[in-house]
């Protein structure tokens, strides 16, 4: 099973996690998110790799259960009781006034507030399972490999840095045992005590890494005229001034055909302008995925359900 | 192959230069050694022959730089990554990928090299550093030894032609350290390489380099054969103390060169054991689990006071494990951590110093009064940082002692130091076990553990696999044999001290 995960394109795991999101987030019953948790966890599950960052369902899993809990909580705490409704839970009612009008905390809760919890509460925690399907099996260093070439050397720091967190956990415990040795200073506080090592061992990691991979050969440009950097740059800037107008009018809602118009025009800007930034680059890779027909099913399924879901066919 | 003419380099513009009007040839194929004392500028040298000083930590040079019989003086190190392969102190912090593979692709690919070719060249790497059986394997789960030569083999994978290590067995055991030597000085012979290393514990390879660099405090840099260069400086290896010591008209390289030189039978002062039977601690026991690994497992340690233990083993034995459950069960000890600098975060020696007075609740200056015991009179609104590694160790020391300790750990203490440095570590142990304290110490060191220790201890995977004395852990007849123990070949003869000078 986990040769076939490594088959899909890890963008595509992202493509499944955000159109899931998306479906979970407009469905008002409980039996999409529900479906759509238990689609991941299964997911998860089959095709996850053994490695560190394929290792955190177990942390999404609380997280969910968390949010479900929390949600459900606060409908008892702040529960507006509707005298019609079928009572579930009866509570006392209490007032609390702060000089600011009254507040009502408990009362009694009704099946129908109770059910509308759970759904609400269902939703977020399908959306939490949806980005925990697609992290958990996207590696984070193939999908940042695909970037294209003018955002490479961002790419490089972020796997880097995602290299460099592990170590920085285990300088953090070495710091902390290595500071018991030492009585309680009056001094500084014990953060400082340990955050100051912690960084200073954080930042010569850093130099020692970025030393090594300049003799590497890393950050070597191809040449490009001045007349290629300067349009690309235009463009750039262009594109950021045509999104932000085109928020500005979405927001203030003087017409979202226009301001979807200038959106799309500014991110197709935005699109030339690292591609022509991309013609820079020197290197090669060595596995270049690229996708395949399961990449291209799966595609056409998530397209498929997402006409199903704005249809109304899903409700 | 790689040369400096006329090469100088200083941080800053009107600082002494950390390097000064260097002229160094270094000839294809030669394995060339790199030496001087603690913060001399080996580390320095190396950075300027890679370019990294001054393009990357900024400073001032003038002179020329040649690689491959071009000037590359201007050259960014990304610019001359396909001429010269670097391997800087800590390879596990250098590491940019996932699996070998991917990691010995690095260059190549930011090099631009074609995939089919890039196949190619990876399979010579992984051929030519006998790393195949490895390829696919994560970088983070190999050994010490084996994560150094995947840098060697991802510095090499371009067809680099010169490579450039600064201390690669800084953190090996004796027996990889040895292989991994012996495994650069192959690769010199065969692929015709040329390979310039830095290291302090200069025995490890001074009978296979070809060439040897002196880097002194002043700046200056003189290179020459090792037997002519090696006699004049004071920072050498116990072979040439002992050239120096017995009068040798010409100094040994090797343990061959060495025997032929010397006269058997050998009269030597035999170690003795002037300490009672008084124990200072009996541990039973004592077993570490992390998760289902077992760090160490029912391992027992007893010493006497005024004993010097050292723990010896594999990187992953179970050493520092060991020494922190010690540490945990005496609660009237000392410990040293591996990096001594954790525990310092304040901005001045005298800062430090009145911290810890208060802390302990003892008479101001008393741990001033104790550190300048231990490592010398300093000027106290020194940083901390600016400390060398050994006055760091005494610095953490004296925190601790203040208070009354009866047992001393230290976690590899001389990593990293020279021989003066170590001198000054023995000199600190030898004046605690004389105050009748018990010090346990880990080390990979065989030379400084022949000048410290009682009594060996050995681990292999979290298990016990040896306690004797030191004489018989040293001998000639183990793995861990000095270099006079080699030498002489005679049972209870293992250190510099023991012979006698006027026989």
């Amino acid at each position: 099973m986990q040769s076939i995960a490594k088959q899909i394109h890890p963008a595509t795991w992202w493509l499944l996690g955000a159109v899931l999101a998306l479906v979970a987030g407009s469905s008002t019953s409980l039996i999409a998110p529900a479906v759509i948790i238990a689609f991941s966890v299964a997911t998860i599950l089959l095709f996850r790799e053994d490695a560190g960052w394929a290792r955190s369902l177990g942390f999404y899993l609380w997280l969910a259960a968390f949010v479900v809990a929390v949600r459900i909580l606060f409908r008892i705490v702040f529960s507006y009781s509707d005298p019609s409704a079928e009572v579930a839970i009866p509570l006392p009612r209490f007032q609390l006034n702060f000089g600011l009008g009254a507040i009502e905390f408990l009362g009694d809760v009704s099946w129908n507030s109770l059910y509308g919890a759970l759904v609400d509460g269902f939703r977020l925690a399908a959306i939490i399972l949806s980005v925990a399907l697609a992290t958990t099996l996207a590696n984070p260093r193939k999908l940042l490999k695909s970037a294209p070439g003018a955002l490479y050397e961002i790419a490089t720091s972020v796997s880097v840095a995602i290299n460099l967190a592990p170590q920085l956990i285990e300088s953090f415990n070495r710091v902390r045992r290595a500071r018991q040795l030492r009585g309680k200073s009056k001094r500084t506080s014990r953060l400082a005590g340990i955050v100051i090592p912690v960084l200073e061992d954080t930042l010569d990691r850093s130099l020692h890494l970025a030393a090594s991979m300049d003799a590497r050969g890393f950050g070597r440009r191809g040449q490009q005229s001045n007349r290629e950097l300067i349009t690309a740059r235009l463009l750039g800037l262009i594109g950021l001034l045509l999104n932000l107008f085109g928020i500005f009018v979405l927001l203030s809602g003087l017409g979202a055909m226009t301001a979807i118009g200038l959106i799309t025009a500014g991110v197709a800007s935005g699109f030339v302008s690292v591609r022509i930034t991309s013609r820079r680059k020197v290197r090669t890779n060595l596995v270049k995925q690229s996708r395949g027909w399961l990449d291209y099913l799966v595609i056409a399924g998530l397209a498929a359900l997402l006409i199903a879901n704005f249809a109304g066919w899903l409700r | 192959m790689i040369q400096f003419k006329n090469f100088s380099f200083s941080y800053g513009k009107n600082e002494t230069p950390n390097l000064h009007r260097v002229n160094i040839e270094v000839e294809p194929g030669q394995f060339v050694l790199v030496c001087g004392g603690t913060g001399s500028g080996k580390s320095t040298l190396l950075k300027a022959l890679v370019g990294l000083a001054p393009h990357f930590t900024g400073g001032q040079v003038s002179g020329t730089r040649i690689i491959c019989g071009v000037d590359h003086t201007d050259s960014m190190p990304h610019q001359t990554a396909e001429l010269v392969g670097y391997v800087n102190q800590q390879p596990e912090g250098s590491f940019v990928a996932e699996t070998v593979l991917e990691e010995l692709a690095f260059t190549l690919e930011q090099l631009g090299v074609p995939v089919p070719q890039m196949k190619a060249r990876i399979d010579a790497a992984l051929l030519a550093t006998g790393l195949d059986h490895l390829r696919d394997r994560r970088v983070t789960e190999l050994s010490g030894g084996q994560q150094q030569r995947v840098a060697i083999a991802a510095a090499l994978s371009a067809g680099q032609r010169v490579l450039i290590l600064d201390e690669p067995t800084s953190a090996l055991d004796p027996q990889s350290a040895h292989e991994l030597l012996d495994f650069i000085h192959n690769l010199c012979r065969r692929e015709n390489l040329t390979a310039i290393v830095a290291e302090h514990r200069i025995e490890r390879l001074i009978d296979l380099v070809d060439s040897v660099i002196v880097v002194s405090k002043d700046g200056t840099v003189e290179q020459g054969l090792p037997g002519d260069l090696l006699a004049r400086f004071e920072f050498v290896p116990p072979l040439i103390k002992l050239a120096q010591k017995l009068r040798w008209p010409s100094i040994a390289l090797s343990v061959e060169q060495a025997q032929q030189q010397i006269q058997l039978p050998v009269e030597f002062k035999k170690i003795s054991d002037p300490l009672t039977k008084d124990l200072a601690f009996d541990l039973k026991d004592m077993t570490v689990e992390y998760g289902s690994i077992k760090a160490i497992d029912n391992v027992s340690l007893a010493a006497r006071a005024g004993e010097c233990v050292a723990i010896m083993g594999e990187n992953g034995s179970g050493k520092t494990t060991l020494l922190w459950k010690i540490r945990g069960l005496l609660t009237d000890s000392a410990m040293v951590p591996q990096q001594a600098s954790d525990l310092l975060f304040l901005n001045s020696l005298s800062q430090e110093f009145s911290d810890s007075d208060d802390v302990a609740g003892v008479p101001e200056t008393s741990t001033a009064k104790l550190f300048t015991e231990f490592a010398g009179r300093l000027d106290t609104s020194i940083h901390p940082r600016d400390l060398s590694s050994g006055q760091q160790l005494a610095l953490v020391l004296a925190m601790q002692l203040v208070k009354p300790a009866k047992v001393v750990l230290l976690d590899e203490p001389t990593r990293g130091l020279d021989y003066a440095a170590k001198q000054q570590v023995a000199d600190v142990i030898h004046s605690l076990t004389a105050a009748g304290k018990t010090v346990i110490f880990a080390s990979h060191d065989v030379e400084f553990v022949a000048l410290t220790a009682n009594r060996v201890f050995q681990l292999k995977n979290g298990v016990q696999s040896a306690d004797d004395s030191v004489a018989v852990a040293l001998s000639h007849r183990g793995t861990l044999a000095t270099q006079v123990a080699l030498v002489y070949q005679t049972d209870g003869l293992i250190s510099l001290e023991q012979v006698n000078a006027d026989a």
